[in-house]
């Protein structure tokens, strides 16, 4: 069997089974932890084709999930557009975005991309919170264009809570979850495919891959472009799922969190950051009790995995297959 | 007038702060191309054990900036032997010091957060009164920053030109291999630059906060911005950084009293966009040409 068909086999056999989860867990707060878990799903398999294949240094990709939640809520909150139609929106506004950062970007060399997509981001979140003129006046008080720091609320759901009342949560999980198989396949799609190949020639020899007509910057802008629609749309999700969006989404813990399920899964395969998504958000729960040690708990376990493990667990896994053979 | 002179005593206040911490990250980058993303916890680390160390202990500040430095540098020194050095033979060492010291940072950060608590606390090496240049008002404090600054550049200056070791640090930063055909202890020299620049983070930590007050996650800001200025500089380039440093705390100063001060980040920011879109090397940087 090729290595593509047994992970889309694979990940259909994961979606069967988690698509019966909710028929034996009614506990709504596991249900929503795992919608939440879909959402980080989606966003490190996408930042770690960029990061992990592409090879692009970029900080950017918790400013492009913010992008996708912010356009969501604003479309839906000033335009009154529904939620489901805002999405999709949402999603094609953070693919914009990010062509003009790639664009700015990708020409330059690894350690400077990752500063001016942090400094980019930045800016965004500066944008966001500093601006305090108010835009509207709705009852709850001032509201500046982008929200300012409380961001903004009320701005409708997907719907489902009218239609099926308080068991709507499995709705969304439902949701959550054909959005992270398709993020997932995508992610396949990319790794197995020809872009990935590109890749994979650029890495071994560079020199050789570019005489043959393999155009870096091209097949970058592709990768950062097209894994922009699906953080956007994770992005976009999250804001329909918990019907805030808060510039919480642009801190530093966040994307730290985010940054430490890649690293620990293993950067550059397909499942390794699920892998990873999956252990940090266990461990996350974990560490709820001893509340305040959580962000050092998360520091320490992103510098000990680069330092000891640089290819993640699933790294792990391939040196003892290897070994086996 | 009045406004003219305002707008260069504070900017170059700033920038003075500014070229203090850069030199460091700039000497960092220059030789072992390592982005120290813990260095904005290093510059809190040296505010707040100068405070301890003057307020608990009851030092005079020059043993609270001493000790402040000794602490700080010790830190670069671990962090190189714990983190740089098991990974400096890899080939993504870039990358992978570069999440490293994410994680190094954010552990540092949140120690201080547990130590000293989540309060804005007063800097206490503190000069009081003021200079009047025509009716502008200069405080002794900013007086003093730019002094203590020029002194530890000319400093800097003298150890990188005229002794030994700035001669083993600038031998491995312009060819690595060559300096370590030539006897140099690589190994030796990276750990003096950590050290050194974690020692300036101490002192640009302590002037920061005599004006800004201490904060556990008070260097973020100031980190993000010494990059910037690194960057517009070209990465690694010392003199430059010093140059930038200047230039930048004189365009904010300028940007703040036009626009507010909540924008001056964001444009300051914008602006090196742009200079990076223009000269992807930095203003100063060779543009290096990559053979296969």
């Amino acid at each position: 069997m090729s290595p593509a068909k047994r992970d889309v086999l694979v990940c259909i056999g994961l979606a069967i089974v988690l698509a019966l989860v909710p028929l034996v867990i009614g506990t709504r707060y596991i249900i929503t932890q795992m919608t939440l878990f879909f959402i980080w799903a989606i966003v490190v398999t996408q930042w770690n084709l960029v990061l992990g294949v592409a090879g692009i240094f970029s900080l950017a990709q918790m400013a492009l999930f913010a992008v996708g939640a912010y356009a969501t809520a604003m479309l839906a909150y000033y335009f009154a557009i529904p939620v489901i139609v805002a999405m999709p929106a949402a999603a094609l506004i953070t693919v914009a975005a990010s062509l003009v950062i790639g664009a700015a970007c990708l020409r330059l060399r690894g350690p400077y991309v990752a500063l001016l997509t942090l400094a980019i981001a930045q800016v965004i979140y500066l944008v966001v919170v500093n601006d305090t003129a108010c835009f509207t006046n709705p009852p709850s008080g001032c509201l500046p264009l982008f929200g300012g720091v409380r961001g903004f609320s009320r701005f409708g759901d997907l719907g489902f809570r009218a239609l099926l009342g308080s068991k709507f949560y499995v709705a969304h999980y439902y949701v959550g979850l054909s959005l992270a198989v398709l993020a997932v396949m995508f992610s396949i799609a990319i790794i197995r495919g020809p872009l990935g190949l590109a890749f994979k020639a650029l890495r071994d020899n560079p020199g050789y891959a570019m005489s043959r007509g393999i155009s870096k910057f091209k097949y970058q802008l592709w990768v950062f472009g097209l894994s922009a629609f699906f953080t956007g749309l994770a992005g976009a999700f999250y804001a329909a799922q918990f019907g805030v969006v808060g510039p919480i989404v642009f801190s530093i813990a966040m994307l730290l969190f985010l940054l430490s399920m890649i690293v620990v899964g293993g950067m550059g395969t397909i499942w390794g950051p699920l892998l990873g998504a999956a252990l940090l958000m266990l461990a996350d729960e974990g560490m709820r009790e001893v509340g305040d040690w959580r962000d050092i708990g998360l520091g320490l376990v992103l510098a000990v995995f680069v330092i000891l493990l640089p290819k993640g667990l699933a790294g792990v896994r391939l040196r003892r297959a290897k070994a086996g053979l | 007038m009045d406004v003219l002179v305002q707008i260069i005593a504070s900017g170059l206040t700033l920038g003075a702060m500014y070229a203090i911490s850069t030199i460091g990250l700039a000497l960092v980058y220059g030789s072992l191309n390592m982005l120290n993303m813990a260095h904005g916890a290093l510059l809190a680390l040296g505010g707040y054990v100068c405070l301890y160390a003057m307020t608990v202990l009851g030092f005079p500040a020059v043993a609270g900036v001493a000790m402040a430095m000794a602490v700080c540098g010790i830190a670069g020194l671990l962090i190189y032997h714990l983190a740089a050095r098991p990974m400096l033979a890899s080939r993504n060492f870039e990358t992978q010091i570069f999440i490293a010291t994410i994680g190094i940072g954010a552990v540092l950060e949140n120690v201080i957060l547990r130590v000293f608590g989540p309060q804005p606390v007063a800097q206490p090496l503190k000069v009081d009164g003021a200079v009047i240049i025509g009716s502008v008002y200069v405080p002794n404090q900013n007086i003093l920053i730019l002094g203590v600054a020029v002194l530890l550049m000319a400093v800097v200056a003298f150890v990188l030109n005229r002794t030994r070791m700035g001669r083993a640090i600038r031998a491995t930063a312009q060819n690595r291999d060559a300096a370590q055909l030539m006897g140099i202890r690589i190994g030796k020299v990276y750990a003096q630059v950590l050290m050194i620049s974690g020692a300036l983070a101490a002192v640009s930590g302590i002037m920061i906060s005599s004006l800004s007050g201490l904060l556990p996650n008070m260097g973020g800001d100031p980190m993000l911005k010494a990059f910037v200025i690194c960057v517009v500089a070209g990465l690694g380039n010392v003199y430059g950084a010093v140059a930038a440093a200047i230039v930048l705390g004189l365009l904010e100063s300028l940007i703040q009293y036009v626009f507010g001060v909540q924008y001056s980040f964001a444009i300051l920011l914008m602006l090196v966009i742009a200079v990076l879109i223009w000269r992807p090397a930095g203003l100063f940087g060779r543009t290096q040409v990559v053979r296969m």
